[in-house]
């Protein structure tokens, strides 16, 4: 089946799938405005401060003279391409550890899952904010995501290895090392396209947990608070006392464009789920029956 | 192999019933009725059945895997849940108390026979005891409703039942991964006979186990029975054990019954084909080749072929078995058939095999 | 009892491993970066108020010996042990000259107590619910729960908590949004006093459980609808047990497993999400400690909260790893 026939017919025949992608474009439209934005992201004051929504600035002005809907914008922009970078880091991660954890066995296999549960289990916000206290004005956007990357791989890397496993034991692959491959050979060739769509619905879970992240130390002040992103724009709110003041739409539409990509990224990864595991498909149809 | 397990060999006059049977299953149907992507499907699991059994009897139930010995039980037992549902016909017992239709009854009066008069050992053993919890809470859960007794006295009515089938009562402190499968087996038949139930159903309690276990666990059931004098359907794909246990045997094929009578008769003389390979392909002492099977594979019963449903491997088939399904006629005192052949003349299956 | 040895010092060895790799971590984190730490924390500490020399020279010697900068690396890397080892973390910087144990010895009931309703709490009623949803599958009422609460599951606590906030502090007024007790509260009448601490937890346990529930409701409903169809339920409805009988001590009773062993997983992450809670609604725990901490620039005390929580939080899943075996007495599965 094509990709696309795929694509399709989730579209068709699953709501969850279908409402997580109208979210998630919602969310990439405004994204892409910022590249037309008539205001530079930086800048402070350039519009008249704590004006309400209006036609001329339709989710209204901050405090700090900035047009709420443009600075959303790029807050939303940056926001996702941090999720996504980390995202992809840490399934590299991830599929490092879990693919040589699950065909190596053995105490490999050991050794790897050890650290790997002790990842799953050790609080990583006080370790990122060490991290933060220690850093300080160093503190990029970019060391943030490399930083969150290497902290969040492992509850994905143990599913990753739980089908390595049972991969391992299938015909393709003895046969594959009776002909002499090599080990990394039979986990790229024969093991990577098996592994791959539970690493696209991985990977939509990992960008919301991230991004959760992200939000929750600027909120706090504990990163770089000159990007722009959502979780700074609250930070600003709060600093203002938006809320106290009655700016409202400074910290309601931030907070209303980020929970619908949360929820719009998780309808994508549970629908996705169901499509990979037949057996949840089908307690659905026992389901409606 | 399994030895001769029956203690008190009884004439068949013996046996012969005095009042009327204790099951009667008359013109059954039960299908699968699955509705998938939008397409209906039926899988005609049990069509037209109808068969009885007597008092103080094991009656064995035979055919290969698919062929709907299980669905039939699970029907006869009122255990079926969707997709199996009962198209017609009925099955009646004649419990010491009254006569039950299993199909008339409320939830209620079918919970109140279970345990105490009709019990049900279910296919795969292995898995039906709660793995979390041990083994005397099954005995209160399944036991307690049925019995009037409490507490210690309840106590001491399981174990003394558990030391009647030779158990240590020790098994009741036991969590069911603990113990053997064996054990585990022989927990399970404790567990259907502690209220002395009048009707026992065995699934195939043996299939999982190996031949030395499998002879102390039918000798056990066969030992139960002639004390509690009940009747006993046991269901096997396995002709030897049908052999040495049961008294009446019904072989099944594609969700029919295509023989039934005594076993000895059956294996002495068998009436039909399917039947006669079923016997010949025993392996027995002093073989040189071994058996040829059976060719073809059986039927769909979803989509089974017309007339005799036997007739696409049938050694024997003529013209009309493509045609008209034959019935099911007594050809021989106390042994049924349902073969066109044999009906015209029993000789003929003396070839097969 | 073997298999409960093996299985026991299993479960020791990775504890070991936990508390290991998590304080080695936290050693990189503090070693690893180019910035005098020292000199950073001192400059921030001092900031705020006038210290005096002797003092600040007091601070800078405690820092060194905490940051391990005094001899070889080895050497740092022993005595920043032995110092973790045996709790002392020096005196805090922003409350100086009290010790970070103290301070934190302080918060903790805080926590503890925040952690442990939310999260029993939470449990407690998702995989009652779920549990139910995945028995019932009809119930309407129940699946209109499972939508909500898995449209709340993929939110941050952080969003969740200001949201909350912003209904109960702003839009309706009526819950205490701030502190863990009325400020000028009188202790000595118990009664009163307790009362008064649940009403301010009522928005931070709200909240937590807000985020919590989904999971372990859509997880337990998942399970249900897998144990319904084993062997032993089937059975035991055949044999004509009581309904609810079956959904507690069948169903349920086999799907706890699975949700113990969860719990234990998603420890580490309610823990983040019970810092984040605490900073919302001003709440007198660890996290609003180790915020105010940061923001200090007080040192000793954001490294003594990072590695207590380790540690505290890797006992619990031990603790929980322990009594596993009263839920699934085949702890040689695992
Ligand atoms: N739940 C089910 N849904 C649909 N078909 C079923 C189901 N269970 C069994 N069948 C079908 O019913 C037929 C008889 O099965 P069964 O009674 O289990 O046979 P046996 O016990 O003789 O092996 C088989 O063709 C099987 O595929
Ligand atoms: S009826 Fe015909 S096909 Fe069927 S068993 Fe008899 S001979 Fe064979
Ligand atoms: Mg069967």
């Amino acid at each position: 089946m094509s990709a696309f026939k795929i694509f399709r017919d989730l579209f068709s025949h699953n709501g969850e799938f279908a409402i997580g992608l109208v979210l998630l474009l919602v969310v990439l439209a405004v994204a892409a405005c910022s590249f037309f934005s008539p205001y530079p992201p930086m800048d402070v004051y350039v519009v008249p401060p704590d004006v309400p929504p209006s036609w001329e600035h339709p989710l209204g002005t901050t405090s700090r003279g900035q047009d709420v809907f443009w600075q959303l914008t790029f807050a939303i922009r940056n926001t996702l391409l941090f999720g996504i970078v980390v995202a992809i880091l840490s399934r590299i991660i991830s599929l490092f550890v879990g693919l040589i954890s699950g065909y190596k066995g053995g105490w490999v296999d050991r050794v790897l899952m050890s650290i790997n549960d002790t990842f799953v289990v050790i609080p990583l916000f006080p370790i990122l904010v060490l991290f933060y206290f220690i850093m300080r004005d160093q503190m990029s956007w970019a060391l943030l995501a490399v930083i969150t990357a290497l902290l969040g791989w492992a509850y994905d890397a143990r599913l990753i290895r739980s089908i390595a496993m049972s991969l391992r034991t299938r015909e393709f692959t003895r046969q594959a090392v009776f002909s002499g491959m090599s080990t990394g050979k039979i986990v790229l060739q024969e093991h990577l396209p098996f592994v791959l769509p539970i690493v696209f619905s991985t990977t939509m879970n990992n960008i919301n947990w991230s991004i959760g992240i992200e939000v929750t130390l600027s909120v706090l002040g504990f990163t770089d608070i000159n990007t722009p992103t959502i979780g700074g724009m609250i930070y600003w709110a709060n600093q203002h006392a938006a809320l106290v003041s009655g700016i409202w739409w400074w910290v309601t539409f931030p907070v209303a464009l980020v929970i619908m990509l949360f929820i719009g990224l998780f309808l994508l990864a549970i629908s996705m789920n169901e499509y990979i595991d037949p057996r949840s498909r089908l307690s659905r149809l026992g389901g409606q029956a | 192999m399994i030895t001769e397990l029956r203690s008190i060999p009884l004439s068949p006059e013996m046996r012969a019933p005095q009042t009327a049977p204790l099951l009667e299953v008359d013109r059954l149907k039960a299908y699968y009725k699955t509705q998938m992507f939008g397409v209906d499907r039926e899988v005609r699991a049990v069509d037209d059945i109808s068969l009885k059994v007597n008092r103080n009897e094991i009656y064995g139930l035979a055919g290969e895997s698919s062929s709907g010995k299980s669905s039939l039980i699970k029907t006869i037992a009122g255990a079926i849940r969707p997709p199996l549902r009962v198209v017609e016909g009925s099955v009646r017992f004649n419990f010491k108390d009254g006569e039950r239709d299993i199909y008339k009854l409320s939830p209620q009066e079918l919970s109140a026979i279970r345990w105490s008069h009709l019990s049900y050992i279910m296919q795969g053993s292995m898995s039906v005891l709660n793995p979390v919890r041990r083994i005397k809470h099954a005995f209160v859960d399944f036991a307690l409703p049925h019995v009037n007794a409490k507490g210690a006295d309840f106590t001491s009515l399981v174990e003394r039942h558990l030391k009647r089938v030779h158990l240590d009562p020790a098994v009741l402190q036991a969590y069911p991964h603990e113990l053997s499968g064996g054990m585990r087996q022989r927990v399970t038949i404790a567990l259907a006979t502690v209220c002395g139930p009048e009707f026992i159903i065995a699934d195939e309690p043996t299939t999982a186990l190996d031949v030395i276990v499998q002879k102390g666990v039918l000798l056990m059931l066969r030992e139960i029975q002639q004390e509690l004098r009940s009747s006993v359907l046991f269901v096997t794909h396995d002709m030897a054990v049908h052999a040495n246990l049961t008294d009446r045997l019904g072989i099944m094929y594609a969700g029919r019954l295509v023989e039934e009578g005594r076993t000895r008769d059956l294996f002495k003389r068998p009436l039909h084909p399917y039947t006669a390979h079923l016997i010949s392909s025993l392996p027995r002492i002093g073989d040189e080749a071994p058996k040829k099977g059976l060719e073809g594979s059986p039927p769909s019963l979803a989509n089974p072929p017309p007339g005799c449903r036997f007739h696409p491997r049938c050694p024997l088939a003529i013209d009309i078995c493509r045609l008209e399904a034959p019935p099911m006629m007594e050809i021989l005192p106390g042994h049924r058939a349902a073969c066109h052949v044999a009906q015209a003349d029993p000789t003929r299956v003396e070839t097969v095999g | 009892m073997r298999a409960y040895l093996t299985y026991l010092s299993k479960r020791l060895v990775q504890f070991a491993v936990v508390v290991f790799v998590g304080i080695n971590i936290t050693y990189l984190v503090t070693h690893m970066t180019p910035i005098d730490p020292v000199e950073q924390s001192i400059s921030a500490a001092t900031s705020f108020g006038s210290t005096s020399p002797e003092a600040i020279e007091m601070m800078r010697q405690s820092l060194r010996q905490l940051y391990g900068l005094e001899g070889s690396p080895w050497e740092q890397y022993v005595s920043f042990w032995k110092r973790i080892l045996v709790g002392d973390f020096g005196p805090s910087l922003s409350a100086f000259p009290t010790p970070v144990s103290q301070l934190i010895l302080r918060a903790l009931p805080w926590t503890v107590g925040l952690l442990l309703v939310s999260t029993l709490l939470t449990w407690f009623l998702g995989n009652l619910l779920g549990g139910l949803a995945g028995y019932y599958r009809n119930s309407r009422v129940l699946r209109a729960f499972g939508v909500i609460s898995m449209a709340l599951k993929p939110i941050p606590y952080y969003v969740v908590a200001l949201v909350l906030l912003i209904i109960f502090g702003f839009l309706w007024p009526v819950l205490p949004i701030s502190g863990g007790a009325t400020m000028a509260s009188d202790r000595s009448n118990t009664f009163a006093f307790a009362l008064d601490v649940a009403v301010h937890s009522i928005l931070p346990v709200l909240s937590l459980m807000a985020v919590g529930i989904g999971g372990w409701f859509m997880g337990m409903r998942s399970l249900v609808s897998n144990v319904v169809t084993e062997d032993y339920v089937i059975y035991a409805e055949l044999a004509g047990v009581k309904r609810n009988k079956i959904l507690g001590s069948y169903v349920m009773r086999n799907a706890l497993g699975p949700q113990v062993t969860g719990l234990a997983l998603q420890l580490g992450a309610i823990f983040n999400g019970a810092i984040i809670t605490e900073y919302v609604f001003g709440y007198p725990g660890v996290g609003s400690l180790l915020i105010s901490a940061v923001h200090a620039g007080d040192y000793s005390l954001v490294l003594g909260i990072t590695t207590i929580s380790i540690v505290a939080v890797s006992a619990t899943v031990l603790l929980i790893d322990l009594l596993y075996p009263l839920i699934d007495p085949r702890v040689e599965a695992r």
